[in-house]
């Protein structure tokens, strides 16, 4: 991955992100109106948000996504597992 | 993990990036350990890049640490979407993608007087490969050589570029180029560097903002509303329907969402593009080969998947996308041509070829690679030649094309940038010989652009062609928009059947009732260590190739059928891998067929060109038994050059190990730079 927020105080709600992203890493919240950085191991580090952000609320960082090669460990979605990560924090 | 800790473990030297991490759950909190404090280093040293300006060094850190504390880096809970307000279209003519095929198809077909309907996974202008052109190559028959160029394109193209297509660039470039910048995608701009400071502050952000409107990819929404041309976006098309043995329309989905969208239509335009595995330093990762599953399952023969991609990525920064190319994506493209004559048309097919082709061989086969991020190109000292600048535009003050003059921008040492790319132009569903237009021979469905049209024009190997294919796809799809029309026009409507909707939905939804499978993210990651190796990417063999399409069976055959989805994004995910293994073991069977060299497909095992047996297309194509199985389709006469010249003649370098497989002398000089 390489999209990160920076600072969602900065975001204006402008959803440039979310019009511009080709991968479908964004998401908007209406009720907040804030951008929604919702699947970011699917960015390809283009930069198009970022420089699109008009609030400058996201940043761009080497790292990229990738799973750690073991043989099981994919048997639950990305998804699944941020709901298991929310666990744990509890 | 709240507030409160990443607080707490930012003290620790931690860092607020640990924060955003933990949006990504387990695994991204996994990987990042070892880069936490690097990058929080990194974030506190960028704000105190801008806080630097009014305040002593030590004081800045001490800012920007404040500022980093008060951060919010955690992410609100991802919402619901709602479907769109339109989920059924009725149009003459479906042009599917937005790019520059895509949007030249629409316009011609909007021109002839039919309706039109755009169909984008993402955003018209902003998905595929649209948004990332540097430089724009057209020919001006009044000022250049059209021989020379010719005789260029054949030669770099090893003898099985289709000139017919290369004809009609010659033709139609200008007035393709003159369309674009009539709609203002070509506008030039001042450079960073010549525009302020931005350069100097990598002020990349406000660069884009104070040439907002200069924004080329702003343009292609405007053309479409210009013209009244309807488009949907974040919409991906999974099938194209034909009924009773012709067109009738496509199907898909709204990605947010999840929503079925049909689009009943007499005549489809596919400018869908060609795909990578997983992008890593060339951001094409919108691609995922659509548009080639797909047209293999509606049995059309796809050619030219063997030869790879060469884009390359910054060894020490190869995922990150934005830091190999900012500059480039973010100023003008530039304007390039006429730099071809008689006297260099050899010598410059050579010289590209030993850049392009040989070089990311010889670095395969022999190791050399890897910088420390301090090689860069400064364009500003180049020759014009190097630029792709017109030899007269130095003399000729009515000269556009000064070629390439972006800001300097570190230079890429790796190749594999996009694992799973074809070569430019080259790959796709092959539509015959004398094909102009892109008809695929069902009625009604036409393909143009790049990844979708084999057409060609640079055959084997791109580098002669370097910056035309946004011009080269622009007029493909401007014959393929015009043809759909001038159908369509021909033709009543027939709706796509109840039928077919409802058995597309059943596919399209499918993963979202797998109970216990994979992750698709996972299973991409899987498909492109099969498939990123140079023993695979660059420098094949059969053995290779053939370990490689076993595992690749493995992932089609017990993969594919198990991979889940808990979200309409994870549907795309899903999908797209069906498509990406699809591709590759297209790609692999090809591979295996061409048993020669030639251009960006390189065989250790039969290192060398083979014009006896191979000045031919290889087509993989689906048969009636549903086997994938592969043909030759030897190009025409009259693009093969003068067979009978000797090898020295017609090729002037060579594959490792190709002399002394002819039986020709050693070179002097070592490795394939000889010469």
């Amino acid at each position: 991955m390489s999209v990160q927020r920076f600072d969602l105080n900065k975001c204006i709600g402008c959803r440039m992100c979310e019009i511009v992203c080709p991968m479908d890493v964004f998401r908007f919240g209406q009720a907040a109106r804030k951008s929604v950085l919702a699947y970011p191991e699917n960015c390809q580090s283009c930069g198009q948000c970022f420089v699109n952000c008009m609030g400058r609320s996201l940043t761009i960082v080497d790292d990229m996504y990738g799973y750690a090669m073991t043989a099981y460990r994919a048997t639950s979605t990305t998804a699944m597992n941020r709901k298991a990560q929310e666990v744990v924090d509890r | 993990m709240s507030k409160d800790i990443s607080r707490r473990e930012f003290l620790k030297g931690a860092g607020a990036i640990a924060a955003g991490m933990a949006s990504m759950g387990v695994l991204g909190a996994c990987a990042a350990q070892t880069s936490e404090t690097a990058a929080a280093t990194a974030a506190a040293t960028e704000a105190a890049t801008t806080a630097a300006e009014t305040e002593a060094a030590a004081e800045s850190v001490e800012t920007a640490a404040a500022e980093v504390a008060e951060r919010v880096t955690e992410e609100l809970p991802i919402p619901e979407v709602d479907p769109p307000e339109k989920t059924e279209y009725s149009c003459d003519v479906l042009v599917i993608g937005g790019g520059f095929a895509g949007l030249s198809a629409a316009a011609a077909a909007s021109d002839a007087g039919q309706s039109v309907v755009m169909i984008d996974k993402g955003r018209p202008g902003y998905s595929g490969l649209a948004p990332w052109p540097s430089s724009h190559r057209w020919l001006d028959e009044d000022i250049d050589d059209a021989q020379a160029f010719r005789d260029c394109i054949n030669r770099g193209g090893e003898y099985i570029g289709n000139m017919d297509w290369y004809e009609v660039w010659i033709k139609e470039s200008k007035q393709t180029y003159e369309r674009l910048m009539d709609w203002r995608i070509l506008t030039q701009y001042p450079k960073a560097s010549d525009a302020g400071d931005y350069y100097d502050k990598k002020d990349y952000a406000g660069y884009r903002e104070a040439f907002a409107q200069y924004d080329r990819r702003t343009k292609w929404v405007e053309v479409l509303e210009s013209k009244g041309i309807e488009y949907a976006e974040y919409t991906m098309i999974t099938n194209v329907i034909v009924e009773d043995g012709r067109v009738c329309g496509a199907v898909g989905f709204h990605v947010p969402s999840g929503a079925i969208v049909t689009c009943h239509a007499k005549a489809v335009v596919m400018c869908m593009g060609g795909g990578c595995y997983k992008p890593t330093g060339f951001p094409v990762g919108g691609v995922t080969f659509d548009g080639e599953y797909i047209a293999y399952n509606l049995g059309l023969p796809i050619a030219g998947k063997e030869f790879d991609d060469f884009h390359m990525t910054c060894s020490w920064a190869p995922g990150n996308a934005f830091q190999n190319n900012n500059w480039t994506y973010l100023e003008n493209i530039w304007l390039c041509g006429g730099d071809v004559t008689a006297e260099t048309a050899e010598s410059y097919a050579t010289s590209k070829g030993k850049v392009m082709v040989l070089d990311r061989v010889t670095k395969a086969v022999t190791g050399l690679s890897a910088t420390d991020g301090t090689a860069v190109e400064d364009m500003s000292e180049q020759s014009i030649t190097r630029k792709g600048g017109s030899v007269v535009a130095e003399t000729n003050p009515n000269e556009v094309r000064t070629g390439k003059d972006n800001d300097t921008m570190f230079k890429g040492d790796v190749y594999g940038a996009a694992v799973g790319f074809g070569g430019h132009l080259s790959c796709g569903v092959l539509c015959g010989l004398d094909d102009l237009v892109g008809y695929s021979g069902i009625p009604g469905l036409y393909v143009a652009g790049d990844g979708i049209n084999a057409s060609a024009p640079s055959g084997a190997a791109y580098p002669c062609g370097v910056g035309f294919t946004s011009n080269f796809v622009s007029i493909q799809g401007n014959r393929a928009g015009a043809a759909a029309a001038g159908y369509a026009a021909g033709v009543d409507l027939v709706k796509v059947s109840a039928d077919a909707i409802a058995e597309e939905t059943a596919q399209i939804q499918a993963p979202l009732a797998v109970d216990s499978g994979f992750d698709p993210n996972w299973a991409r990651d899987q498909l492109h260590a099969i498939m990123a190796p140079y023993w695979i990417h660059v420098a094949k063999n059969k053995d290779t190739l053939t370990g490689a399409l076993a595992q690749v069976e493995y992932l089609r055959d017990h993969v594919a059928p198990k991979l889940m989805a808990r979200s309409s994004h994870d549907v795309r995910l899903c999908l797209e891998m069906k498509h990406k293994i699809l591709s590759a073991e297209m790609k692999l069977r090809a591979g295996l067929a061409r048993e020669e060299s030639r251009g960006l497909h390189y065989r250790s095992d039969f290192p060398y060109r083979d014009d006896k047996n191979f000045l031919c297309y290889i087509t993989v194509q689906k048969d009636e038994n549903g086997n994938m199985t592969t043909a030759k389709v030897p190009v025409k006469d009259a693009w093969k050059g003068d067979v009978n010249a000797d090898h020295e003649e017609r090729y002037k370098f060579y594959f490792p190990g190709e002399r002394e497989a002819l039986g020709l002398p050693p070179e002097e000089t070592s490795g394939g730079w000889a010469g």
